[in-house]
């Protein structure tokens, strides 16, 4: 053969090595991390979720996060029989994928798995602590679940937990069986994770008949895989690269940013010291700047759409010379207001962190304070916002972003406001008293009773609330889907339609 | 050489328990992965259920125990996030960087071995000039910034090729670049140094003399004398592909063990960590071996 021969065969061969092109209904997702276990009872890491929650493995519950209302999954309806036990009623006709039909054991099973001592699951650790659960097969199509203390948001709390065949060992599967409309056919790890369409799902034909997952860790990198068509949709890009109108959305993630004080230390344990802190920050300033301007300014630790949290609460007004005043009052009164405050960032925590922390320690300088910034990695960080405080005497605040997308408070409160709760700077009798009462509240009084305690954190200026966030996803013009404040956490495949 | 096989044999096993020793140690004043894994708001109970799972509440000397024993029978442990044999972990994701290093080393190694002998023939000459000047920028240019430009004019602007992945011949290409580019340029200029001396000294002015062609003279009698500073300069090239291409792995989305070590670390996944130094560090002492072995082949004066 010649040179030319040479050439031609070297042109045929790339070619044929060049990718097919994919049906119109398969759609290719690119995650901004690798999925490290594909086990149902993690589904609330966001990546591990993304790709399983309702896709595979379903609840019996679901938050409408639009509304905050709970629907019907695998459970069609529920009811409170007392003594903190519900009863829930399974859908009839539903099929894992490994051709098993669900019933109550199955549900059983999942509680018992999910809380296992054995399995260190997330969804136990996050949502079911400090709680006994007791599932009890009633029939086949029939469970009580009794919680301990009673949970009035039991059904919510199992909007959260993923069933799985009563078969599953307890250990963590790499082959998830679920009974939502997808089936997980190919797992190449580092590379691809490729769902099917189930024909036998119990509820209706989503459009998608094949999912693509590739992991990719830069964020332009990801942008550009919409961008040139190798990918349709990124969930996660960064601010920077969400430059095209077209393809590229803002969307509420859930998360909230604020600077937890530690109030038992002197001067913070003084609340004119706590208001001075609120009135030093310009919070308008970061909007469009540093924070995207899409961001809301928050006055409670949860998104607006979580019950009680809509209940507007002053945001306090930028003023420096209010802040000093604050601080030249309680110094007046013995309150050691020149004492060094050492703010603690978590470096990477989001786009611009370090530059936001840097100025709002100018402007806590500007009002009147002794700030020393410290930005740190998370590992060292978590030492400092979980109890026992590392900071031990010194006075901190310690920057945090915060998620709950579950649409009720008690999944932040007690932790960050109980005397008792693991990363709260504050004890108080009354907010206690007010977050005990709104946690046991059931029904229509509840909502109000959240109420209640936020306006309560919020007069004793427990904590700097900074931002409600903004997460931005790129989407393929091909595909009729916009991202919502789920996308933080879970991207149900049944949503995304075509063009 | 079956003795000096052995000498280093044994002087690697050694070199490696030492590593391990110390790797187990270090990685464990880091601190305690129960708080990397764990929500934030997990209950006390939950933490403390975790490190029962994992031995973590065994004193550290007990933990160094357990991990030698099951060592000596070839158990590297369960990767904590992973949930999986650590061992099974690393050697995937050292297949990757294996393949990258090697297609990499290989295309460098030809590359700058024909351009630097040839530039090193007219030194001063036009071709001198440019291969000089383009390996300089090569040597000097940051890997994530020619990666990243290189997707936004390859992949973006022509969209000749893929932005990442590894699925095709095609995906393969801008990563193989990227990573050709800072070695190719060193090794170049090694090349053409060593090559220099070597065409300046008395045997090639004789093959000269006598009429031998250029070519032979250069392949065939110079290099061969040159080559011994050059292949030092690809193993430490090398060796450093094998700990993996950090940058090239992240932004192409390529699962090697570079990203994994990194990724394991800053995890505080302990049993990953330890694998994957201990594999790279075998690869790494093979490599030395037949760097040797090399040395060796060329120059008839060294033996073992």
């Amino acid at each position: 053969m010649n040179y030319r021969t040479h050439l031609l065969c070297g042109v045929a061969l790339l070619a044929c090595a060049a990718p097919a092109f994919a049906a119109e209904t398969d759609v290719i997702i690119a995650l901004n991390e690798e999925l490290e276990v594909v086990e149902p009872c993690m589904a609330s890491q966001s990546n591990i979720g993304r790709v399983l929650l309702q896709n595979i493995s379903e609840t019996m519950t679901e938050l409408n996060t639009d509304n905050g209302n709970l629907m019907p999954r695998l459970a069609e309806s529920w009811e409170d029989v007392g003594g903190g036990t519900w009863r829930f009623h399974l859908r009839d006709g539903v099929t894992f994928s490994d051709g098993s039909t669900l019933d109550a054991g199955d549900i059983k099973h999942s509680v018992e798995r999910t809380l296992s001592p054995d399995l260190t699951c997330e969804i136990g650790a996050k949502y079911f602590g400090g709680m006994t659960i007791t599932p009890t097969v009633v029939d086949d199509l029939t469970i009580d679940i009794t919680s301990d203390p009673a949970q009035p948001i039991l059904p919510l709390l199992l909007s959260t937990l993923t069933v799985v065949p009563a078969e599953t060992p307890i250990e963590f599967t790499r082959e998830p069986v679920g009974t939502g409309p997808y089936v997980l056919s190919e797992w190449n790890i580092g590379q691809s994770i490729i769902l099917d369409r189930r024909d036998d799902y119990w509820g209706e034909q989503p459009a998608v008949t094949k999912a693509t997952y590739l992991f990719r860790s830069d964020d332009a990198v990801r942008a550009a895989m919409v961008a040139t068509g190798e990918a349709d949709i990124s969930p996660l890009i960064s601010q920077n690269d969400a430059t095209n109108a077209e393809t590229d959305f803002s969307y509420p993630n859930s998360e909230t940013t604020y600077l937890r004080i530690d109030s038992n230390i002197a001067p913070l344990n003084d609340v004119r010291v706590r208001q001075a802190l609120n009135l030093a920050v310009d919070r308008e300033a970061f909007l469009g700047t540093l924070i995207p301007a899409d961001a809301q300014i928050a006055t409670h630790m949860t998104v607006p759409t979580t019950l009680g949290a809509g209940a507007a609460l002053e945001v306090p007004a930028y003023d420096p010379e209010g802040a000093k005043a604050l601080l030249e009052e309680a110094r007046a009164d013995g309150v050691p207001v020149d004492t060094e405050i050492l703010l603690l960032g978590r470096l990477g925590n989001f786009p611009n962190v370090t530059e936001v922390m840097e100025a709002l320690q100018q402007m806590f300088t500007d009002g009147g304070f002794n700030i020393k910034l410290q930005m740190v990695e998370v590992a060292e960080w978590v030492k400092y916002y979980s109890k026992p405080f590392a900071a031990g005497e010194t006075p901190a605040m310690v920057q945090a972003m915060h998620d709950n997308n579950r649409g009720d408070p008690v999944f932040s409160m007690f932790f960050k406001y109980a005397c008792e709760g693991l990363q709260s700077g504050i004890c108080d009798a009354e907010l206690d008293a007010d977050i005990a009462a709104a946690t046991g509240t059931a029904g229509e009084g509840r909502g109000a009773a959240w109420e209640k305690a936020f306006a309560k954190a919020h007069d004793l200026s427990a904590d700097v609330f900074l931002f409600h966030m903004v997460g931005f996803s790129r989407v393929s013009e091909r595909l009729d889907f916009t991202p919502t404040i789920a996308t933080n956490s879970e991207l149900q495949l049944s949503q995304i339609k075509f063009k | 050489m079956q003795k000096f096989l052995a000498r280093r044999a044994v002087s690697s096993a050694i070199s490696l328990v030492l590593l391990v020793i110390a790797v187990f140690f270090l990685s464990r004043l880091t601190g305690d992965p129960t708080d990397l894994y764990l929500p934030v708001d997990a209950s006390a109970e939950a933490r403390e259920n975790f490190r029962q799972i994992h031995g973590l509440n065994d004193p550290l000397y007990v933990q160094f125990g357990h991990y030698m024993l099951d060592l000596v029978q070839l158990d590297f442990g369960d990767s904590i996030r992973r949930a999986r044999p650590a061992l099974e972990v690393v050697t995937e994701a050292f297949v990757w960087t294996l393949q990258l290093a090697a297609i990499t080393m290989v295309g460098v190694t030809f590359a700058a071995i024909v351009l630097g002998s040839l530039a090193a023939f007219r030194v001063g000459g036009l071709f001198d000039r440019v291969a000089t000047f383009f390996s300089l920028i090569g040597a000097s240019a940051p890997d994530f910034w020619i990666a990243i430009v290189a997707i936004v004019v390859f992949a973006v602007g022509f969209g000749w090729l893929p932005t990442s992945g590894t699925g095709t011949v095609w995906h393969w290409i801008l990563p193989v670049s990227v990573l050709f580019i800072r070695p190719f340029g060193l090794i170049l200029q090694v090349v053409r140094g060593s090559m220099i001396t070597a065409l300046s000294s008395a045997y090639v002015k004789t093959a000269r003399a006598k009429g031998v062609a250029p070519r032979a003279t250069i392949f065939v009698h110079a290099l061969r004398n040159a080559m011994l500073p050059v292949i030092t300069v690809i193993g430490d090239q090398a060796a450093g592909m094998l700990n993996g291409a950090v940058v090239v792995e992240t932004i192409f989305g390529f699962p090697g063990v570079g990203k994994l070590m990194i990724d394991s670390i800053l995890q505080r996944d302990f049993a990953v960590v330890l694998a994957s130094i201990m594999v790279t560090a075998f690869a790494i002492f093979l490599m030395n071996i037949l760097i040797d072995l090399a040395y060796g082949a060329l120059d008839p004066r060294i033996r073992y």
